[in-house]
């Protein structure tokens, strides 16, 4: 299937008018100023002159040297390099931030502050910013001072130990960087939240996300039920057995693996039928969870024999034709060439520029019916919009843009 | 132990004082995004069938009170219960009058239910044109497969993220905790309704916010669209590393405890060669670039295996951290409890339920510094406030409710 040509309409736009300066780096912070982008927000990324943002260097190199997560999560931003640690870097800054209406950053805590770049600083520039913190640990409590990623804020948070086969080596919880997008989303919120309070008032104020905070809080009730009970949840494999059997990943005869979820008896009594066994789902066999539950090893099995026996396509065929809950474990091969994904646009495929190489990223989420996000542009080269930001917002002259440049201070 | 957080807190400003949601889903994909705007001082109303109510009460681990598990106490934090059967006519009167004095409407059924009761975004949008409609499915509300089940654990796995999880060639496993797509897909839901409540309060007219929780998780997965788009390139399940960076992964203490470690880049890995004596390591002869780690990363991986393998948990932390290496415990909820920095955030608020004493839930996030979040009550009992809705809200009289109730619409 061809990925749909890039959408481009900039019409409705429903954050236009709203400026994100993102002096962040990778992912997590910058995360939040690339959904805002995405709807409309004017995004600046404040890079280093030497190199600029790291995930410019992080993943599988393009045509034009930076990365494609760059490319693609850098979408819509403009970029201008900007060296804080210079007194006129630091200066062109301040001047910047009383134009802006959200900052994004994720320094380690008290960086910001040691550059006379401080929330009380900012905020006696421009009183009506909202300033996004994001770090590992937080801006408070006995960690905030350590490197925070998302690798170990998954440990830290509760998710990696869960991730894994029973007794086995915790694995990486899909994606290494998942925490990184769950805290530029929580973010986001904040951010969004803040905006909101500060058009009321005229009073902005900062958000401070730590990535280990954002994956504990997706936790369900795994701190309620230590607390009270004690449990400590353990790894489970492919299947959360405590409350709905069957419930879990099997493989098919095709070497493929298809998901099926019977949360309740009435879906398990669908998955016999699509089994070809309804005696399977009587009071007297398996009809009752309990029952499932007390049986899970052998209840497993005969769904595992029979995913084993039918290639994926046929298992489920069966399982949609009465209306059980199963779904592929879909890799990316098997993205590119599904209908829904091609039904609902979900891959956008632009070139990049100069280049003229086609990339393929995943469209704006979410959907919303009259302001629809849109993707203009993909990741910038280093420092592209350097002289127009300058010229533009702070009415420099070419004169004063080549200072800067030559004191390094851009 | 966990301290009492905002529970008791003075009230503060919040950012979200006077907006009113109407949340009518079940379970979380949606419901979610309810309660963090709850958190953040939204009136949240949940709208549940008399009979039973939402079936997350009686999902996951039961309490003393019957129709509310700790999953239903944590995740339905600050909600008022309103019950309304909408199979009536009159249900959808009352739910029509509901929605005229809210600000959001928040479902998950399936695409087609709410219309077949009558419950059509015309009908809605006549009774309310400044509404916003928050719509969460697993495959959204268009494409061919929009009509199938959409439990977290199948739209993940159908979103490419369950097909990560585990070790190679062997059985995909959760990915840490089984509604994580539900938690995501509420969380880009949530930044929606944000954005539209912006635009509706600009036009005057509100607007349907589209979710499907694959795309959501989908959405979040770094440049595995690009790389496959432009290579070819299948990402296969890594196990507890990562293909990106080595070391960069899970290991064993010798207390037969885990840590993750994460060496992103070369200056990490020097350091890290530090923490284990063997600074030779870093060179430029053996492992200082990353692309040889990578080339050697068994080798590379044994050697930390075995060291952290030779020292207990915290000895393995205290020399990480002495030398700034990002590590961190691969924590179970027993360390979390016993975390001090989870205690110094407040990350586990201690909240009151009647009959059930204390009851231990993640905090809120993210924290913002002038209208924090805050949980004022944990769960409502089914219906706890169809009354005061009803009376106070709708201005509905005394006898005509009674007449509701004795029909069963309430």
């Amino acid at each position: 299937m061809n990925p749909t040509p890039s959408l481009l309409t900039t019409d409705a736009l429903p954050l236009k008018g709203i400026r994100v300066l993102d002096i962040a780096t990778i992912i997590a912070a910058p995360f939040c100023a690339t959904v805002l982008g995405e709807f409309g927000a004017d995004v600046i990324k404040l890079e280093h002159p030497e190199g600029g943002d790291g995930l410019r260097k992080f993943g599988t190199p393009s045509m034009r040297g930076d990365t494609l997560t760059w490319l693609s999560e850098s979408r819509n931003k403009r970029s201008m390099t900007i060296d804080l640690r210079t007194p006129e870097g630091a200066d062109v800054f301040r001047q910047l931030i009383a134009q802006a209406d959200v900052l994004c950053e994720n320094f380690r805590t008290g960086t910001l502050e040691k550059w006379g770049l401080g929330w009380d600083v900012l905020k006696a520039i421009n009183p009506r910013l909202v300033m996004l913190r994001v770090t590992g640990y937080g801006q408070t409590g006995p960690y905030k001072d350590r490197p925070g990623f998302a690798r170990v804020a998954h440990a830290v948070g509760g998710i990696a130990y869960l991730a894994g086969m029973p007794k086995g080596t915790p694995v990486t919880p899909g994606s290494t960087t998942l925490g990184d997008y769950m805290t530029g989303l929580f973010g986001c919120l904040g951010v969004l939240m803040a905006l909101r309070y500060r058009d009321l008032t005229g009073e902005g104020q900062y958000v401070d996300a730590a990535l280990y905070e954002s994956v504990f809080r997706c936790t369900e009730e795994l701190a309620p039920a230590y607390a009270m009970y004690g449990v400590v949840r353990e790894r489970a494999g492919s299947s959360h057995n405590d409350f709905a059997v069957p419930h879990g990943h099997f493989s098919t005869k095709d070497g493929k693996w298809v998901a099926i979820t019977c949360a309740t008896d009435m879906l398990f009594e669908r998955l016999a039928k699509a089994m070809g066994r309804p005696e399977l789902a009587t009071e007297d066999t398996y009809g009752d969870q309990k029952t499932r539950l007390a049986h899970r090893h052998d209840v497993n099995e005969i769904v595992r024999d029979w995913c084993g026996a039918l290639t994926r396509e046929e298992v489920l065929e069966r399982c949609y034709a009465t209306d059980t809950p199963a779904g592929p474990l879909n890799n990316i091969a098997d993205i590119f060439g599904d209908r829904q994904f091609h039904a609902r646009r979900n891959l956008v495929a632009m070139d990049a520029p100069d280049t003229g190489e086609q990339i393929v990223v995943p469209a704006p989420v979410p959907r919303l019916s009259e302001t629809q996000a849109s993707i203009r542009g993909l990741g910038p080269k280093l420092g592209e919009h350097t002289d127009e930001v300058l010229r533009e917002l702070l009415g420099l002259t070419d004169v004063q843009i080549a200072t800067l440049r030559t004191r390094k201070a851009i | 132990m966990p301290e009492t957080t905002s529970a008791n807190a003075a009230p503060a400003p919040q950012a979200l004082d006077g907006v009113r949601v109407v949340d009518v889903g079940n379970f979380l994909a949606g419901p979610f995004a309810a309660s963090v705007l709850g958190e953040f001082g939204a009136d949240v109303i949940k709208v549940e069938h008399p009979i039973g109510g939402d079936p997350m009460r009686r999902f996951g681990t039961a309490t003393e009170r019957p129709d509310a598990t700790l999953k239903w106490l944590s995740e339905s934090r600050n909600k008022r219960s309103v019950t309304i059967d909408l199979l009536q006519p009159d249900g959808v009167q009352l739910f029509l009058k509901l929605l005229a004095k809210s600000d959001v409407l928040i479902e998950n059924f399936r695409p087609g239910t709410m219309e077949s009761w009558g419950l059509t975004w015309e009908a809605i949008h006549a009774a309310n044109p400044k509404l916003v409609m928050l719509r969460v499915t697993g495959y959204g509300q268009t494409g061919p497969y929009r009509r199938r089940h959409g439990f977290a654990h199948i739209a993940q796995a159908f979103g490419g993220l369950n097909y990560l999880a585990g070790f190679p060639g062997e059985t995909p496993v959760l990915p840490g905790t089984v509604p994580l797509g539900d938690y995501i897909a509420s969380l880009f839901g949530a930044i929606g309704v944000l954005i539209a409540l912006r635009q509706a309060e600009k036009t005057g007219y509100g607007q349907i916010v589209d979710v499907g929780i694959y795309e959501a998780v989908f959405r979040v997965l770094e440049e595995i669209a690009a790389a496959y788009g432009l290579h070819g390139k299948v990402r296969e399940r890594e196990g507890s590393g990562s293909f990106v960076a080595c070391p960069h992964g899970h290991f064993r203490t010798k207390n037969d405890k885990w840590i993750a470690i994460a060496c992103t880049t070369d200056k990490m890995f020097e350091r890290l060669a530090v923490a284990m004596g063997r600074p030779e390591l870093a060179s430029a002869a053996m492992y200082g670039d990353q692309r040889k780690r990578l080339a050697a990363r068994d080798e590379v991986n044994r050697i930390v295996t075995e060291w952290v393998g030779s020292h207990g948990r915290n000895e393995v932390l205290a020399i990480c951290l002495r030398e700034e290496v990002p590590v961190g415990k691969v924590n179970s909820i027993a360390d979390i409890f016993a975390d001090e920095h989870f205690q110094a955030r407040g990350n586990l608020a201690s909240v009151p339920v009647e009959g059930l004493g204390e009851v231990v839930v993640p905090g809120v996030i993210p924290r913002l510094s002038v209208t924090p979040g805050r949980i004022t009550h944990l769960g409502p009992s089914l219906g706890d406030a169809t009354e005061a809705v009803l009376g106070s809200l709708l201005g509905i009289e005394a006898g005509e409710i009674q007449r509701l109730r004795q029909q069963r619409v309430i």
